[in-house]
């Protein structure tokens, strides 16, 4: 009904919401796990949007990547082991008012949790989706991964890792209706939280990779690309990230790309070294699932139950003779 | 009658034929010979009947027969040749559901296509009859819609505007309904939140209750208990919070509007259909406070789901919560109410309401229909327009309600209109006549409808408050035929006694419309086929005002008597009365409609004549003396811009303080924990939780200098020593070198 309230008093008296607001339990994650720096940044992004904690669920899978929800203030789901996406999915469907992010990470994503990720991409419902990509399975304690380097000794390859890498961002880039797909290093705070903005702000499934230091398990990793800054290639582009001069005094390797040049998205996303950071691909226009397949009503119990009743009435026997003769019509 | 049915009944010329001898004293039944070529209606295709589309989606609730049809035809029956039989077949089927119709038989489209396909087959014979059947079939198969079938007659106003009021209906209480849904949903979902927290709902019974019975014996559901009571929750809803939407939501689910859900039971909801103003507005009052409830309970769930409701602020507001809070968008969300007046006189206490109504905020919808416009006319007062045709007029009065006025037969014409008044937040009032008063037995409602129209009688117009903020806006009067002239004129073409075809344009006045109905009969005088007509003038002609008349100048009409003879007839004196009234009448309109407009006339007249003394006046000037050339622009060159040197933009530049104090370069870190870990003292997070030196001396140069060799992104620098009495301090500064 019309608001009985002028606007304005709502304002003056309303409080604003500081970072704290959005902190959920103490993580529990390792010092100097990468992991604390998409959190930091998240929650920045929440503040600066004064987000309203209660309109904003964080859902994930299994990892420690996947705890994630329990650190954020709002609603979690801390679901299992490679569906954080399908949970996501029917959130969105249900409640298409609320924030939907989701932390999965590389073996919960890319190994058991492939199937929902690939459709996912399809549907296009509008999350942001954070791709915690350590190239290890970190809470089983080191694990090789889809995403781990060929040759990487792990607890389960002990020989090295037998296979090629997967990567994460021709794959995103290659399935149909891909509307968002970047990519962001945990090393560089700046440029996480312009990609998770930008992101956040995408109408449809944003998807980031983002590089994420293990230092418990894989402690050299990212070593030398976090010291020599000539090995990240900047996307910048007045429609992606435009990043600030004193970080663009630190890297320089820069190169103008347009989100919407998909073709080119897809060369600079394969390419390893220099790793590319920034908006690989965005396209506004992509049909989103909860818009083409909206619901309309509300589904509350009673409307369950009548529409759950109509439909097993459909398979009520009914007398051969119509009725007429009750005792002796068999079922 | 529209220019198009004329179109479709012309190309028979003649009409009819000019009278011949008869004895002046004998009764006839007149009729207008303007009407002649309308009389088997069936054979024409024009507006009816109507299908009243049945699905709820509100989106076109109706369509005219001709225009399902067209849509069939357009699918089955290509153009030329190829489609010419499918054609002929389906408007053959389309012809005889109309004469199914016109013989009073109900039913909706479908069924009345299977009849008329029945008829139709019965009278085919061999291949042609297979031929009939495919096409009939395939067409069939191409009805886009259906529904029940209403004909041009006395309830026609009543059904229609009914059917489109329920669609519209349908979907305001669709919207209503499911954002209160929703709401419900929400506030009981908070509560069920709040409930789950609470200690009972961890107790080990109501762990196992909220188990099926299948799996109850997996469990250990006092161990469960344990744990979850363990765990932490969040703080239980406060007491006054549970107790607001508790209260809110048994509003909700207790509102008797309409039904709760499509489908539920539908037997306590209120009614909305009425048939008197007074009983209309009595229903209102009585139901105003359970309104004021719903309002109140809809305005805190929305704040209550949105976390926003403020005692301090909005107890006051809705402790105070009457009738006087609801706002007009409020009011307007809720069912409308539609108020069928029966046909015939409106009673003044009907009268008072009606115009109470009128003038209110209230979402009213009035139907008056009127079926007899000229019963006045055969009293002594000899007046027209009274009993309910006059409604419309006086509810323009009010300024503030919907009106619409129309003939029964032009209803389809303006049917986006009828939406219009059925959707818009206040009262409305549609006045129609049917022309179903079956005075003369002969005429099909429609055609006296139509002749109604015709002859300004009662002329279409609509006023619509929300259009604009004046009459231009507001008011139309399109719909009208020739709704520029007096009376629309029509070609009479009839042969005389020498069997010499004449065409004559002739305007189809008031006195027409009087002519279609048998009671005036007597106010014509036929005029004997030898008799001299010299005197005699058409009526438009006698009564227009601007025209030149002759002292002994007679009135006459064209009229058809039985057997197709066209003859002139005088008019009763009293009858050219009450035309000049009906066209007086139709002047005002087409004023308020912007046709000729008295107020716009005389100001075009003034400006125009302003516009020519100024001219004049120039003229003379100019003869007067020669003209003076105005003095051309001597601007100067601009000065050339000196050039303006190329500002460099300052470069953002990191902060680096040169001394001896540490720093970090906080926009850099990660925000891993690896300095806080060490000394939090030292070391804190910013409002962005990234790290700075809270405090330099807050530890020991060892911890800073552990911390930038920690820092996996090297961005603390520990500057030099603070405390000179730290032991170990020589190796530090050696380990720190790398970091300055
Ligand atoms: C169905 C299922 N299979 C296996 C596991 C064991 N498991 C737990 S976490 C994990 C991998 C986590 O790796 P990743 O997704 O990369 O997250 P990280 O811990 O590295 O953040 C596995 C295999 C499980 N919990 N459930
Ligand atoms: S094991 Fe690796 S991924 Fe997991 S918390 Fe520790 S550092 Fe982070
Ligand atoms: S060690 Fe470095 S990156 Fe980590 S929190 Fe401290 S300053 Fe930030």
């Amino acid at each position: 009904m019309t608001d009985p309230i002028p606007q304005c008093v709502f304002r003056a008296e309303d409080e604003r919401y500081t970072l704290a607001d959005y902190q959920g339990e103490e993580p529990r994650w390792c010092t100097g796990c990468g992991d604390n720096a998409i959190l930091a940044a998240v929650q920045r992004l929440c503040r600066d949007e004064q987000l309203p904690p209660e309109r904003t669920v964080f859902v994930s899978g299994i990892g420690c990547s996947s705890r994630f929800p329990h650190y954020m203030n709002g609603y979690g789901f801390h679901g299992i082991h490679g569906r954080s996406l399908p949970v996501a999915e029917g959130i969105k469907m249900a409640r298409p008012d609320l924030h939907v992010f989701v932390s999965t990470g590389d073996g919960d994503c890319c190994s058991i949790g492939t199937a929902h990720w690939i459709h996912a991409i399809r549907y296009n419902m509008d999350m942001t989706v954070m791709l915690h990509d350590n190239r290890v399975y970190g809470l089983t304690k080191m694990q090789v991964s889809p995403t781990s380097p060929q040759g990487l000794q792990t607890k389960t390859t002990p020989r090295g890792a037998y296979l090629e890498p997967l990567n994460p961002l021709t794959v995103t880039l290659g399935v149909a209706n891909a509307s968002f797909v970047a990519q962001a290093v945990d090393w560089i705070p700046e440029l996480m939280h312009d990609i998770i903005e930008s992101a956040f702000h995408h109408k449809g499934f944003s998807f980031i990779r983002v590089l994420q230091r293990c230092p418990e398990f894989l402690p050299d990793m990212f070593e030398p690309w976090v010291q020599d800054p000539a090995k990240t290639l900047l996307l910048v582009h007045e429609d992606g990230l435009q990043p600030s001069p004193s970080l663009s005094k630190t890297y320089k390797n820069q190169e103008a790309h347009d989100p919407a040049d998909l073709t080119r998205a897809r060369e600079i996303a394969s390419v390893e070294d220099p790793i590319p950071v920034g908006i690989l691909y965005r396209n506004d226009d992509m049909p989103r699932y909860e818009e083409i397949r909206p619901t309309d009503r509300s589904y509350t119990p009673d409307t369950i139950k009548g529409a759950l009743e109509a439909e097993l009435d459909k398979f009520t026997i009914a007398p051969a003779n119509g009725g007429e003769d009750e005792d002796t019509a068999k079922p | 009658m529209s220019a198009e049915i004329l179109e479709l009944a012309g190309g028979k010329s003649p009409d009819a034929k000019l009278g011949g001898d008869r004895d002046g004293a004998a009764k006839i039944t007149p009729r207008p010979a303007l009407l002649a070529g309308y009389w088997n209606l069936t054979e024409l295709r024009y507006d009816y009947p109507l299908v009243l589309v049945a699905d709820d989606t509100g989106v076109s609730p109706v369509r005219s027969l001709t225009a399902v049809i067209d849509g069939v035809l357009r699918e089955i029956a290509p153009r030329g040749a190829e489609g010419e039989a499918a054609r002929k077949h389906v408007l053959g089927i389309e012809r005889e559901i109309r004469g199914l119709l016109s013989a009073d038989a109900g039913g909706t489209l479908s069924e009345l296509w299977g009849r008329a396909k029945n008829t139709l087959l019965a009278r085919a014979e061999g291949a042609a009859a297979d031929v009939l059947k495919e096409n009939l079939d395939r067409a069939r198969s191409a009805l886009a819609y259906d529904g029940e079938m209403v004909d041009c007659g006395a309830e026609t106003a009543d059904t229609l505007i009914e059917h489109i009021w329920k669609a519209v209906q349908a979907d305001k209480i669709r919207r209503l309904r499911g954002k209160i849904e929703i709401l419900a949903l929400r506030l009981s979902d908070i509560l069920k939140a709040d409930a789950m927290q609470s200690a009972e709902a961890r107790d080990a019974e109501s762990l196992e209750r909220s188990v099926g019975t299948s799996f109850r014996d997996s469990f250990d559901f006092e161990a469960m208990s344990r744990l979850l009571i363990e765990a932490p929750a969040g703080d239980p809803l406060p007491e006054e919070r549970r107790r607001r939407i508790g209260d809110a939501l048994s509003v909700l689910d207790s509102q008797k509007f309409f039904a709760p859900w499509d489908g539920g039971e539908d037997t306590e909801t209120y009614t909305f259909l009425f048939d008197s103003c007074a009983a209309a507005a009595e229903a209102f009052q009585a139901r105003v406070a359970e309104m004021v409830a719903l309002v109140k309970a809809i305005s805190i769930a929305e704040l209550e789901v949105e976390n926003g409701y403020r005692e301090s602020k909005h107890d006051p507001l809705f402790s105070g919560f009457d009738e006087n809070a609801l706002s007009p968008e409020d009011i307007a969300s809720f069912p409308s109410y539609l108020v069928r007046l029966s046909a015939g006189r409106c009673e003044p206490a009907e009268k008072a309401h009606l115009i109470e109504l009128l003038s209110s905020d209230l979402p009213v919808k009035i139907l008056a229909r009127s079926d007899d416009l000229l019963e006045g006319l055969s009293g002594k007062r000899f007046s027209f327009g009274a009993g309910m045709s006059d409604l419309a007029s006086l509810a323009l009065g009010q300024n503030n309600a919907y009106v619409l006025q129309s003939t029964a037969s032009h209803l389809y014409q303006l049917r986006d209109r009828i939406v219009d008044g059925l959707t818009c937040p206040g009262p409305a009032l549609f006045s129609v006549f049917s022309g179903s008063a079956g005075s003369n037995p002969d005429l099909p409602p429609y055609l006296v409808a139509a002749a109604a129209m015709e002859a300004r009688a009662f002329p279409a117009f609509t006023y619509d408050p929300a259009a604009g903020a004046d009459w231009a806006a507001r008011f139309e009067v399109t719909g009208n035929p020739q709704a520029e002239a007096d009376w629309p004129t029509h070609r009479l073409s009839y042969a005389d006694q020498d069997l010499q075809t004449i065409a004559q344009d002739f305007a189809f006045t008031f006195v027409d419309f009087v002519a279609c109905d048998p009671r005036y009969a007597q106010c014509f005088e036929p005029v004997p086929a030898d008799g001299s007509d010299a005197a005699l003038v058409p009526v438009s002609e006698f009564i227009d005002p601007e025209a030149e008349q002759a002292a002994e100048a007679v009135p006459y009409v064209m009229l058809l008597e039985d057997g197709g003879l066209v003859r002139k007839a005088v008019v009763d004196g009293r009858l050219i009365r009450a035309a000049r009234r009906c066209r007086e009448r139709w002047r005002s309109l087409q004023e308020l409609g912007g046709i000729d407009n008295s107020h716009a006339r005389n100001l075009l007249a003034s400006a125009r004549q302003a516009w020519e003394d100024e001219k004049e006046r120039e003229l003379a000037v100019l003869k007067g003396r020669p003209v003076e050339e105005p003095e051309a622009p001597t601007a100067e060159p601009a000065p050339a811009e000196a050039e303006a040197p190329i500002e460099e933009a300052p470069e953002e530049v990191l902060e680096e303080p040169a001394g001896d104090d540490p720093y970090i370069e906080t926009p850099r870190c990660t925000t891993c924990d690896e300095c806080t870990e060490i000394n939090n003292a030292m070391f804190a997070y910013d409002d962005n939780r990234q790290a700075y030196i809270a405090n330099p001396d807050g530890g020991t140069y060892r911890e800073m200098v552990e911390a930038a060799e920690s820092c996996q992104v090297a961005i603390i620098h520990p500057g030099k020593p603070r405390n000179p009495n730290e032991p170990g301090l020589e190796e530090l500064i050696q380990r720190a070198e790398s970091f300055m």
